[in-house]
């Protein structure tokens, strides 16, 4: 538990280094724990590793993302690929060959007779 | 001493320390600074991966009426491959593959994964998409699949040689294919990236580079895939029933130069190119074999004629049925019609000697002089372009070829025979083409196969319309030769074989066949027609040529040629819906 002491200083040596307003609260607290080099040296390590994570942490998200991406572009190709399969079996199937055996044409009848009006 | 001792241990120790300090910070230094564009390509050289995207290849298209309709369409199909060492139920494999992938698999497959000693061994090749599925779903141990993308023709050989094919390097060969090949197969693409144990490209690093593949164009052809399907199936029963096996067939529109239809026998599938044993057959002869036309040629010698006012349709001269030109003697093929007659019959029956007559009035009337010759020069190359190239959109057209009129070879026998189309070298796709601007009022019209462009979404942009090129006669000396010409149809036969209402012309061709060793062969013929149908403008003009062989009589290329106008012409009236007169 950190201990606050407090203590007073004169108006007049607050005014010469700072000029405050008036009725505002002049008191200051000062910590009693002093941090170390090693402290420090630790305190500075940590925010290093801290930030080394943060770094890792959106390197990895990034990465995930480029699996995604790359499982999308495997989809598309597949879709694609299955597009085509069906435009070129659309094709086969509407192609002179199909259309001259299909039942339809083969029920077909030869004009008799053919009139023609004017447009 | 204890405190000396201690001392001395240190700076030991300090040395010690200190030293390989020193080494390691010089080791560092020669990797990082000397030595850092080595071990960076290494690195690169396992870290990053680069990856071309294929470029979609253009699809093609013919028309259908109106509406454009799939001629060559690309599919995906798989190469299966094994790693022998790698496969670990081999019965598995054979099974699964056998049974997805049908004929497609290889003979000895049970062969080809004993070759452990090997790490690929093709085991199937284009396999269907749904077929590498099935395979895949199996999960084999030590089979992998490589995708390629193949041509497939959905209305099968249909136009084979218009279209041409792609060769196994992605290369388009012969017709469309070779002719556009630019505009079909677009730019490839490039991947390049920092990629992890799967090969999954990651966005790490400032090397990346991701251009996306420009598929190429899809076509669009002038080429209507029922009047390809009349014509070929027109030209296979006429030839047949007159035992005939080689033979070619042009549909134009004469209005605006597209081509409707263009087909040969024989022919091939270009689905199975490989399977072609003589490369002659890839050749498209409408575009690419020069012939001597025949008598075909004498519209064109009529044309130039009439529009440089040398003689009129009924103009007269004395057929004798021989003519002397320097020391050749000319005769007709048809004989008979001696005496007084006019230009018009000796069109009617094709007689040589009116239009060695027709030359010789184009200079002083006597001899076919050199005014004559240039006379006849100028419209042939310049107005007809004959012996130049027509600029069709189709890979492996020839130019023809004709004598200059200065030349040794280009005397007064040589031109003398040209005016009946003989003594020079022309492709049915530049008779037609010349024939064309003959009866369509004068306007001649570069020939092309592509009517326009499709889009992604199936939209559908025709070319700008077509302008013509130079009016190469005028307009008063077409409409007189299109009569000539529906004159000379009536006149042998053609009111009996047109369907009632239509006016249709046409002009038979006979020529003989040059021996190589001089001269021409006595029994050998290429019988050719050329007409047109459509009334006072013409819808359309058909060329057909079929070459008739030693045994088989040397009219019957003619009657073959003939056949197969009347045929195609006949049904292109119902099929364009031409209204009949009346």
């Amino acid at each position: 538990m950190t201990v606050y002491t407090p203590y007073y200083s004169s108006r007049r040596s607050i005014n010469q280094s700072r000029s405050w307003s008036r009725n505002q609260n002049v008191t200051r607290f000062q910590s009693n724990i002093k941090l170390g080099p090693v402290a420090h040296i630790v305190l500075v390590a940590l925010m290093v590793v801290v930030l080394g994570l943060i770094y890792l942490t959106q390197a990895t998200k990034t990465t995930s993302y480029d699996y995604q991406a790359d499982n999308i572009d495997s989809q598309i190709a597949s879709l694609s690929d299955q597009k085509s399969d069906l435009e070129v079996e659309n094709a086969r199937l509407q192609s002179l060959q199909n259309v001259k055996n299909s039942d339809v044409a083969k029920s077909m009848t030869t004009p008799v007779d053919t009139n023609y009006i004017s447009e | 001493m204890s405190d000396k001792i201690t001392s001395a241990r240190a700076k030991f120790l300090l040395v010690i320390v200190v030293a390989m300090a020193i080494i390691f910070v010089v080791r560092l230094f020669y990797l990082q600074i000397i030595q850092y564009g080595y071990y960076k390509d290494l690195a690169d050289q396992t870290q990053i991966k680069q990856r071309v995207i294929p470029a979609q290849r253009g699809l093609i298209y013919a028309m259908d009426g109106d509406n454009p309709v799939v001629l060559v369409s690309n599919q995906t199909v798989y190469t299966v491959f094994a790693d022998p060492p790698m496969v670990t139920n081999k019965a598995k494999v054979i099974k699964t593959i056998q049974a997805a992938a049908g004929d497609q698999a290889r003979d000895d497959l049970a062969g080809l994964l004993d070759k452990t000693d090997t790490r690929y061994q093709i085991l199937a090749t284009k396999v269907s998409r749904t077929a590498a599925e099935q395979i895949k779903k199996a999960d084999l141990a030590g089979i992998g699949f490589q995708a390629n993308s193949q041509r497939v023709y959905p209305e099968g050989a249909l136009a084979g040689q218009i279209l041409g094919f792609v060769d196994f390097n992605g290369d388009g060969q012969y017709g469309v294919e070779g002719g556009l090949n630019s505009e079909l197969s677009g730019s490839d693409g490039l991947l390049k990236s920092v990629t992890d144990v799967n090969d999954v490209p990651l966005t790490l690093g400032n090397q990346n580079i991701d251009k996306p593949a420009v598929d190429g164009k899809n076509i669009v052809l002038s080429v209507d895939r029922n009047i390809q399907a009349e014509a070929q199936q027109a030209l296979a029963e006429e030839l047949d029933k007159y035992h005939l096996t080689d033979g070619s067939v042009i549909v134009m529109n004469p209005q605006n130069g597209q081509i409707m239809a263009m087909a040969n026998l024989p022919t091939y599938d270009p689905s199975q190119y490989n399977l072609v044993t003589d490369p002659a057959l890839f050749n498209n002869d409408v575009i690419s074999d020069p012939y001597e036309p025949g008598s075909v040629i004498k519209t064109l010698t009529m044309a130039t004629a009439l529009d440089t006012g040398k003689v009129e349709p009924n103009d007269t001269y004395n057929n004798t049925d021989y003519i002397t030109v320097d020391d050749a003697t000319i005769q007709n093929f048809t004989k008979g019609h001696t005496g007084n007659i006019t230009i018009q019959e000796a069109m009617n029956y094709s007689l040589n000697t009116g239009f060695v007559t027709v030359a010789e009035r184009l200079g002083n009337g006597k001899t076919v002089d050199q005014q004559a010759r240039n006379t006849m020069y100028d419209y042939f190359y310049n107005h007809f372009g004959f012996g130049k190239l027509t600029g069709i959109e189709l890979a492996g057209e020839s130019a023809g070829f004709i004598n200059k009129p200065n030349s040794t070879a280009g005397g007064p026998v040589t031109y003398a025979t040209m005016a009946f189309g003989q003594a020079m070298d022309a492709t049915m796709l530049q008779v037609a083409t010349a024939f064309s601007a003959g009866i369509n009022g004068g306007r001649y019209y570069k020939p092309t196969v592509v009517a326009g462009t499709m889009d992604d979404n199936n939209n559908y942009t025709p070319s700008k319309a077509a302008k013509p090129e130079a009016q190469v006669i005028s307009q008063g000396a077409s409409d007189v030769l299109r009569q000539m010409v529906i004159t000379v149809r009536q006149a042998n036969g053609g009111k009996g074989i047109d369907i009632p209402g239509y006016t249709v012309g046409g002009k038979t061709g006979t020529a003989q066949v040059p021996d190589p060793s001089g001269g021409y062969y006595g029994d050998r013929t290429i019988g050719s027609y050329i007409g047109f149908g459509g009334g006072d403008t013409p819808r359309y003009v058909i060329m057909v040529r079929a070459a008739a062989p030693t045994d088989v009589g040397i009219s019957a290329g003619t009657s073959a040629a003939s056949h197969v106008f009347t045929d195609i012409s006949n049904w292109l009236l119902n099929y364009l819906k031409i209204a009949p007169k009346n």
